[in-house]
């Protein structure tokens, strides 16, 4: 079960508190990135120049069958982009992902995400984190926002290099509402009392499986879902003053070509 | 043995009976031969027949409207009731703060201009010509959802709205502790929170409109700036059970309270009170047919009414909510008052009900009433049950002063479609209020005792309220009280043309197909002689129960 224990000795605390849970989607949800900028930011990173443009090339290859198993399987999708780290070291994506968390991820989280994250904390509702990035990029974020469990899509390596396979449960459609379904039971809590916030479609079984679900900035199948099945929807965005600068299109740009300019070397 | 149609002959054309004290054609007593009455029904109106010997109360005619409004605003601010003239009030140092009344009044919204933008250009102006820089709208919506900028650049015209919008008019956030302050306490315990910026305010002007008695005085300032640790003294099930009618201030423990909070406020604030009230010609043009005695209707009428009744039908549900939405009143000014609170508003009182009062003779066993497409709540959104609950039970019920309109243990008969249909931008509180906590109790103590606190602190809630257009998480809680002094006299509540029986249950109400099923099951008891009343609405009417 993909659980990770980030803060062991407050879990404790907040465990004896928590009157439930709060179930967060991460892309869309609370920051407005996704998956495929985060893969961008990774292969525009790698060590080697030839490295980069190989993986850069490759990807912008695959994106028209990673448009078409966007527009049908959520799972799919995942495990198509997951390829794309095919032959990278864990290392080295440990690192990135500390990296792409501080200079990207954090930056593009919705201010009154957050807020509405820490006012959930402060309420005795336990924040989790569940969502299909990998496990290297969530890990970071999860430790900067004091979130002490979450559920990530995780990588098989062999030989401490990535395969591009990942491994079983892959977060995406009925698999995240397994997984707080068995979370909430080890932890005896009652999924009718827990909230969940997702912005796709694709998370509607994982928005059923909660007492509480919230649409967030919905994509439009999900907000039709929500008016019907009468959800509330809430709107992020960057209007407020946010956790970091305020972000632009143009910033996106230059995390990544900043990054890829001023990198480490690769392993 | 006479023929059937020998007994039709005998019976005379219809005559209007009236009752004794009765303004004239104001009460009217259907016999066999009136024509059907309209009756709102949600976004629809029916054309039913009713019972011979049911008693229809109309509402007055329209009052003449000011001649000139503008100068009537000017001549109430240069001769205010009890304070200075509000020119000398003014100096150029000074901070200025003046709050409006939000999208709740009038109903439906009224033509442009709006009594608000009118009154805010001359004081706008006047606080201009005197130097006064440091000024603030903030607009009034206590618990309310937040107004959209459309919605305050219609309200308060161009010239205000391209002035001062957004960093100088604004919204009003209960959720802000930053900005909140508390002035003390009442003599009864209340705590009495305002806007910071209000209270630190030189002068706070309040301009409001007075749409029914309910509204204005000392409500304004201490419930429209306020938040939920001033609202909930008074917004709970024991207080609203010792309201002897909302639309009556003097017998209303609400407003009772709201009285005490408001003036402790005035021993901080230097308050400056501008009430408005306007006349009820809700519909006019081609729509004047629906504020007529059905027995007047020329066939023009007639026809008129089945076009609009034939054109809403066959619009799709959202299209319908949406042109209902966009009608906009010919509500006119008929009077302006500005100075110390409790003087304007006597003032105001006193033209509200000219406006609205009807004397009637004694209760009836069973009253009818009609839910409207829209209501203080639902503007420009949707009539989701907890609304049609208030409106039904909250405000028709309370149209009254003296006694109710339905004798103690009688029955209410309540006309709306009654569909489990939330807005979930608007109402997201709503939703698990109907599903959740109706589901286990419709008692309102225990629904205080068990979830108020829950949903007024809800952080999901709390961030749509103040960042989205929802209603504050605790509004579907005073939504409910406000029909408890209803659910406290009335024996039984039927909804007539209800489509979702168990939205009908779960309120603890009974749910008939039709208005005749409902007044036969209402009448069960008592037979014929049961006594029945139509509270005839739009527009609003007030009875003066003997």
């Amino acid at each position: 079960m993909s659980v990770y224990a980030t803060r062991t000795r407050t879990g404790r605390n907040s465990r004896s508190r928590a009157k439930g849970c709060a179930f967060y989607d991460l892309d869309g949800t609370l920051a407005d990135l996704n998956l495929l900028h985060a893969t961008l930011f990774f292969m525009a990173n790698l060590g080697e120049w030839s490295g980069r443009a190989g993986y850069l090339a490759r990807l912008a290859l695959s994106l028209p069958r990673l448009y078409m198993a966007e527009r049908h399987d959520r799972r799919l999708l995942n495990m198509k982009l997951f390829e794309a780290y095919k032959g990278i070291s864990r290392d080295r994506l440990w690192e990135l992902g500390d990296e792409y968390c501080d200079r990207v991820l954090m930056r593009h989280l919705y201010p009154r995400a957050v807020e509405m994250l820490e006012a959930n904390r402060a309420a005795a509702i336990e924040p989790v984190l569940v969502t299909g990035s990998p496990d290297f990029l969530v890990e970071p974020l999860a430790r900067r926002l004091n979130i002490e469990h979450f559920a990530a899509n995780r990588l098989v390596f062999s030989r401490g290099l990535a395969t591009g396979r990942m491994r079983e449960p892959v977060m995406a459609d009925s698999e995240k509402s397994a997984w707080c379904e068995s979370f909430a039971a080890a932890r005896r809590i009652d999924l009718a009392g827990c909230w969940g916030y997702a912005d796709s479609y694709y998370d509607l079984p994982f928005l059923c499986a909660l007492g509480h679900p919230v649409a967030v900035n919905p994509d439009r199948r999900l907000l039709a879902a929500a008016h019907n099945r009468k959800w509330p929807i809430v709107r992020f965005s960057h209007d407020a003053k946010g956790v970091g600068d305020a972000a632009s299109s143009e910033a996106w740009l230059l995390d990544w070509l900043g990054g890829a300019t001023d990198g480490a070397p690769g392993r | 043995m006479a023929r059937p149609e020998g007994k039709l002959k005998e019976l005379k054309t219809a005559e209007l009976r009236h009752e004794p004290g009765a303004r004239r054609d104001l009460v009217v007593t259907l016999n066999r031969r009136s024509a059907p009455r309209l009756i709102a029904y949600g976004d629809d109106f029916w054309y039913e027949k009713l019972p011979a010997g049911t008693r229809v109360i109309y509402p007055p005619p329209p009052l003449e409207p000011l001649a000139d409004p503008d100068a009537a605003i000017r001549y109430a601010l240069l001769r205010p009731e009890n304070a200075d003239p509000l020119f000398a009030q003014l100096n150029p140092n000074m901070r200025v703060t003046i709050a409006i009344d939000d999208i709740s009044l009038p109903l439906p919204q009224m033509r442009r201009p709006d009594i608000r933008e009118r009154a805010l250009n001359i004081v706008l102006q006047t606080l201009a010509d005197y130097g006064v820089d440091d000024v603030h709208l903030i607009i009034a919506t206590s618990l309310h959802r937040r107004m959209t900028e459309a919605e305050i650049r219609r309200m308060v015209g161009e010239r205000a709205f391209k002035q001062f919008w957004p960093e100088r008019l604004y919204n009003f956030d209960a959720e802000n502790r930053a900005e909140l302050a508390l002035l003390g306490k009442t003599e009864h315990g209340e705590e009495v929170w305002l806007s910071r910026r209000a209270a630190e305010s030189d002068l706070l002007l309040y301009l409001n409109i007075n749409l029914v008695p309910m509204d204005g005085g000392h409500k304004s300032v201490a419930v429209g700036l306020a938040p939920y640790q001033s609202l909930r003294h008074h917004h709970n099930p024991a207080t609203l059970r010792q309201c002897n009618s909302y639309m009556d201030p003097t017998r209303s423990a609400l407003h009772h309270s709201a009285n005490r909070m408001g003036r402790l406020v005035n021993q901080h604030v230097n308050v400056f009170s501008i009430e408005t009230a306007i006349n009820n010609q809700m519909y006019g043009g081609m729509l004047d047919f629906l504020q007529k005695n059905e027995d007047r209707f020329s066939d023009w009428d007639r026809m008129r009414l089945k076009g609009f009744r034939w054109t809403l039908g066959n619009l799709s549900e959202p299209l319908r909510r949406q042109v209902l939405n966009q009608y906009a009143a010919p509500y006119s000014m008929t009077g302006v008052w500005a100075g110390e609170t409790d003087a304007v508003h006597r003032k105001a009182l006193a033209r509200v009900f000219q406006q609205y009062a009807v004397p009637v003779k004694g209760q009836s066993d069973v009253l009818i009433v009609g839910v409207p497409y829209i209501c203080p709540y639902n503007v420009n959104s949707v009539m989701n049950p907890v609304l049609v609950q208030s409106t039904g039970l909250g405000y028709l019920f309370n149209m009254f002063r003296g006694k109710p309109l339905v004798r103690e243990g009688g029955t209410v008969i309540i006309c709306h479609p009654l569909r489990d249909q939330f807005h979930p931008e608007h109402h997201p509180s709503y939703i698990e209020f109907f599903h959740r906590c109706l589901r286990e109790t419709t008692e309102a103590t225990e629904l205080e005792r068990n979830f108020e606190a829950e949903f007024a602190r809800n952080p999901t809630y709390v961030h749509m309220y103040r960042y989205g257009h929802a209603y504050h998480g605790v509004h579907p809680f005073y939504m409910w009280y406000w029909g408890e002094p209803a659910r406290q006299h009335v024996g039984r509540v039927i909804a007539a043309g209800c489509e979702e029986p168990e939205v009908a249950a779960r309120m603890g109400w009974e749910a008939a197909d039709t208005l005749d099923e409902a007044i036969a099951m209402a009448t069960s008891d008592l037979g014929r002689s049961a006594s029945i009343t139509y509270l005839h609405l739009p527009p609003l009417v007030i009875a003066d129960v003997e």
